[in-house]
């Protein structure tokens, strides 16, 4: 090898040089190159770390930290001696927050292996999820059990965006028997959020109030929302948790009723099984103490969404437990209207009361009969013996003397025909007819017959429960033109003066008391209260749902019972109680229950007794004696 | 006289070897090397056996074999020049025919004993048979069409076959090697003009046919990262931020949030850098850069030491290699090159590339030990 070297020695060590030479510029060329590439890095380096640092720093808090809305929670509903009739309680649920799940259709094929989703729950989740931005928590399921729950928390590394939480739901521990008051809670509608720009109503698992107190005090209940740093990782798990006091959510307030849930509970349990309604008010403040209707429905049952098979069973019951009979509800006020009618005769003066009317159980007007209840009359009767026995002909007659406008004026005096907005919807006015009324409504004049039939709370009239307990309250304070309130807020009411003369007033109440505690009253019982001798005032009422047959009359068939139900008559009662000095005024209203005599004045009596045994009256339940 | 080693013709003995040695470069690699394990256990969040003390297992592994390597006579090695060129050749056929799949590439050669990467194998194999190869060129065929062709053969064969696994970033690496080091060995300027024309040709036609859909869809994203905002311009999205939220000082180690987070995808192996710039910022991430160049200026200065063209060739060669791992590497973590899966060497987990990377170091050092040594030229 070295022979050949030799051999080309000369010319080799010239080449060998010169390629030396280009080997050692070259590779200087190639050094100030790569030192050219690391000031390139070096560059980019002050660039990222340094000129845009700040921004970096930023982007990586965003991709770090999150912020959660922390949802209030929302305020509870209490009755007048706090007890709770709206609560918050722990719910199990679990939600979806797309951003946080890479492969949103993996992660619900994922869960629906352990939560049963059907179509219908995929639908809205998708729905949700194309709605809202992406970090907002998609509501998976509410209200899952427990054993649910760990399952889901054990496989929740598979399950990116998946987040098992404890939230709060709402309950409604007395059931049904608030139902209509309170209203319900949903998720915030179109036009709800249109309305209202809280960023609450677009959390899909926040829930305002639908209807009832829920969503008359809703701004009260709401609180405002708070949020939560978290942070996160790569996969979107919350790894820390930073909280701030300063951004705690704000808990809704507490809203207290007038109502007391104790004589609530009573009242439904009068009911049994019959649909009305009933108000029991205070007749020197107007606080309703019980505002019911029954039957009613779980309110809880709307929380987390009604069923299809609860929706049709509540629609297709003919006693329409949705319906919030108790001030939605027009009924003809009947007998409990001839109050009204007596004080416009005393204060138009054309009526003594010592009028004597003799009643043959029914009296002509041109070619109609018009009949008293009584099919064999009266005979005769004075003001206060017509209110007693409910005497229709006595009625029928000072109608015609005064008419119908006086009638409705003292009706409108008295409460009725008006909405008395007690804070929740779904009120109604009722009907108080009088000439201009007619006219303008059936475009007919008023006649005679149309007097007559008002007289007895017949025809066009048309009260609800509400307000037929206004009018007692009003007849009993017999000052003030008392209103009914149901949410405790600020201050208290003040009320016009009634206006009414009290003499008047007086003679009416006495009357009242008649029904109740005279023998031949036709409310009559002896110790109506059973309260060790207090007295209560007040008036029954039937009303006719339908016209009663020239046969029927005759043969009689009408007696309960011999009808199907939905044709049987109203049972309606008024009254309050202690006769002496009024403290609650009730009326009643059991949808074909028979006669007013019957099962509303049954139902008045327990329920006035035990309001006035709440309130303190009678022999009260003995304490528990104290060990000394 | 002819030492305590094997085929050794220097003269000289082992202890003279040692003393002779340049120290200076494996202190340079090992305190690299403790950077990557440092790194390595924060990016596993302070686990040691989850490759930080595998990293620094394999670090001491590959470090003796260095030094073996180093010590052993450089005629050895330029002797084994064509043989181990060919011999990863075969080992590249082989993968093609019975290469065990990693990944959906097929880069893995299953040994029985041990996988090896034939690939890694080529890129020493490469350098060494370039520089043996302009070693025996008689110096007017550098720019010869005979010794073009003959340098273009080396290089486009295992580049085909890499391709083909595919493993788009050791084929732009092997290729640039060997363009280095044909430039390097003097090929004329007008020769490099003609060839920058042929690429600015080829170019555009290799990215049409010669890459793999995913390949192209790299380069796609990289050119316009919202094509694909999760993919894989997330990768460089969170390594950017990872990168510029550590500022000048950094986050401290272990403090890292977009690591603790698990934002930056392979953050123990490609992207070890982004732990590196997000704890410890400009400073660590210009301390970093400037021991990579402390050793790429040693290694020119080794070079330039050695006497014979092969030994010059064969450590400017790796050492092109080196830079060229570290280029590639850094500007994909920063953003100024698509993700191609090149590690950062010495610093990212992974064993092939240790070892292959300080065996190419133990030949630097064997080439500048025995610089003297006069090497025969087969003259072609």
């Amino acid at each position: 090898m070295a022979r050949k070297s030799k051999f080309t020695s000369k010319s080799s060590a010239a080449e060998q040089a010169k390629a030396e030479t280009i080997l050692t510029r070259r590779t200087m060329f190639l050094g100030v190159g790569g030192l050219a590439m690391f000031g390139v890095l070096g560059a980019r380096l002050y660039d990222l770390q340094v000129r845009n640092a700040e921004n970096y720093i930023s982007l990586s808090e965003d991709n770090r930290f999150n912020y959660n809305i922390l949802l209030p929670s929302r305020g509870r509903i209490l009755d007048r001696n706090s007890e709770p009739l709206a609560i918050n309680e722990p719910n199990y649920r679990v939600v979806l927050i797309p951003e946080r799940s890479h492969d949103v259709e993996n992660v619900l094929k994922h869960v629906g292996q352990v939560i049963d989703l059907n179509s219908k729950d995929l639908k809205r989740i998708h729905q949700d999820i194309r709605h809202n931005p992406r970090f907002v928590p998609i509501a998976i399921q509410d209200n899952i059990d427990w054993k649910t729950f760990a399952a889901l928390n054990m496989r929740m590394h598979d399950l990116p965006g998946i987040i098992p939480e404890v939230a709060e739901g709402r309950a409604y521990p007395y059931g049904g028997i608030f139902a209509h008051t309170l209203g319900y809670i949903g998720r915030a509608g179109d036009k709800d959020i249109a309305e209202d720009k809280d960023p609450l109503l677009r959390q899909p698992t926040f829930r305002i109030g639908k209807t009832g107190v829920e969503a008359a005090v809703e701004k009260r209940l709401r609180g405002a929302s708070g949020k939560l740093k978290v942070e996160v990782n790569a996969m979107g798990r919350i790894v820390r948790e930073w909280p701030n006091p300063k951004d705690a959510a704000i808990p809704g307030q507490d809203v207290y009723l007038t109502l007391d849930a104790k004589l609530q509970k009573f009242a439904a349990d009068q009911f049994e099984d019959d649909s009305g309604g009933i108000s029991v008010m205070d007749c020197m403040t107007g606080e309703l103490r019980t505002l019911l209707s029954m039957p009613s429905f779980d309110g809880n049952l709307f929380v987390n969404g009604l069923t299809q098979a609860d929706m049709d069973r509540m629609n297709n019951d003919p006693k329409r437990p949705q319906f919030n009979k108790v001030i939605g509800g027009g009924y003809p006020p009947a007998s409990t209207f001839k109050m009204t009618v007596m004080l416009a005769a005393l204060e138009s003066g054309l009526v003594n009361p010592n009028k004597s009317v003799f009643c043959v159980g029914k009296m002509r007007l041109g070619n109609r009969t018009f009949h008293c209840w009584k099919r064999q009359g009266h005979g005769a009767m004075d003001m206060r013996n017509g209110l007693k026995h409910s005497c229709d002909s006595y009625f029928y007659e000072i109608s015609q003397i005064i008419g119908i406008d006086r009638i409705a004026n003292m009706a409108r005096r008295l409460g009725l025909g008006q909405n008395h907005d007690i804070g929740i919807s779904g009120e109604k006015s009722g009907i108080v007819p009088d000439e201009a009324w007619k006219q303008a409504r059936l475009g007919s004049g008023w006649r005679t017959g149309d007097t007559l039939n008002a007289s007895i709370g017949q025809g066009f009239v048309l009260a609800t429960p509400l307000q037929l307990s206004v009018m007692a309250a009003r007849l009993a304070n017999a000052k003030l033109a008392l209103k009914p309130s149901l949410i405790i807020g600020d201050g208290i009411p003040s009320f016009d003066n009634l206006d009414i003369d009290p003499t008047h007033l007086a003679f009416v109440r006495d009357a009242m008391h008649a029904v109740c505690e005279e023998p031949g009253g036709t409310a009559y019982r002896y110790d109506s209260l059973k309260l060790g001798g207090v007295e209560m005032a007040g008036k029954t009422g039937t009303g006719q749902v339908r016209g009663i047959s020239t046969s029927e009359r005759a043969t009689g068939v009408r007696k309960h019972g011999a009808v199907p139900w939905e044709l049987r008559d109203h049972s309606i009662f008024v009254g309050f109680g202690p006769y002496e000095n009024p403290r609650f005024a009730v009326a009643t209203i059991v949808e074909h229950g028979g006669s007013g005599a019957g099962r509303a004045a049954d139902i008045t009596r327990q329920v006035l007794s035990e309001a006035l045994r709440i309130d303190g009256m009678g022999p009260q339940p003995q304490k528990e004696a104290v060990a000394l | 006289m002819s030492g305590l080693l094997p085929l050794d013709s220097s003269g000289m003995s082992l202890r003279a070897k040692l003393y002779e040695l340049n120290w200076l470069l494996p202190v340079l690699i090992f305190v690299i090397g403790a950077i990557g394990v440092t790194m390595i256990f924060a990016a596993t969040d302070g686990v040691w056996n989850q490759g930080a003390a595998q990293h620094a297992i394999r670090i001491g592994v590959a470090g003796v074999v260095m030094l073996i390597i180093a010590l052993t006579d450089i005629k050895v090695w330029y002797t084994l020049s064509y043989p181990a060129y060919f011999g990863a050749l075969i080992l590249l056929i082989g993968v093609e025919l019975m290469g065990v799949s990693v990944n959906g590439s097929q880069r893995w050669l299953d040994l029985g004993l041990m996988r090896v990467q034939p690939s890694e194998i080529m890129k020493l194999a490469i350098v060494m048979a370039m520089a043996r190869y302009y070693h025996d060129l008689a110096r007017w065929r550098v720019s010869h069409i005979t010794g073009l062709t003959g340098a273009l053969l080396l290089i486009a064969v295992p580049m085909a076959l890499i391709l083909h696994q595919p493993d788009l970033g050791t084929t732009l690496l092997l290729g640039a090697t060997g363009v280095v080091i044909v430039f390097l060995a003097g090929v004329s300027w007008r020769i490099i003009g003609f060839a920058s024309v042929l690429m600015a040709v080829g170019l555009p036609l290799f990215f049409q046919f010669g890459l793999k859909d995913y390949q192209r869809d790299r380069i796609w994203t990289f050119l316009d990262p919202s094509r694909d905002p999760t993919g894989a311009s997330y990768h460089i999205t969170q390594s950017k931020i990872a990168l510029g939220s550590g500022g000048i000082a950094g986050k401290g180690f272990m403090h890292g949030t977009q690591r603790q987070g698990d934002y930056v995808p392979e953050n123990r192996t490609d992207f070890v850098f982004t732990v590196i710039g997000e704890e410890f910022g400009l400073i660590g991430s210009l301390l970093t850069i400037a021991l990579y160049i402390a050793v790429i200026s040693l290694c020119i200065y080794l070079a330039m030491k050695c006497k014979s063209t092969f030994s010059k060739l064969l450590t400017l060669g790796l050492m092109t290699t080196f830079t060229l791992y570290i280029f590639i590497n850094l500007g994909m973590v920063m953003g100024l090159l698509p993700v191609v899966g090149v590690p950062l060497p010495l610093i990212s987990y992974g064993g092939t590339v240790v070892m292959a990377v300080m065996a190419g170091f133990g030949l630097i050092l064997s080439a500048h030990l025995h610089r003297n040594s006069d090497l025969p030229r087969s003259r072609i």
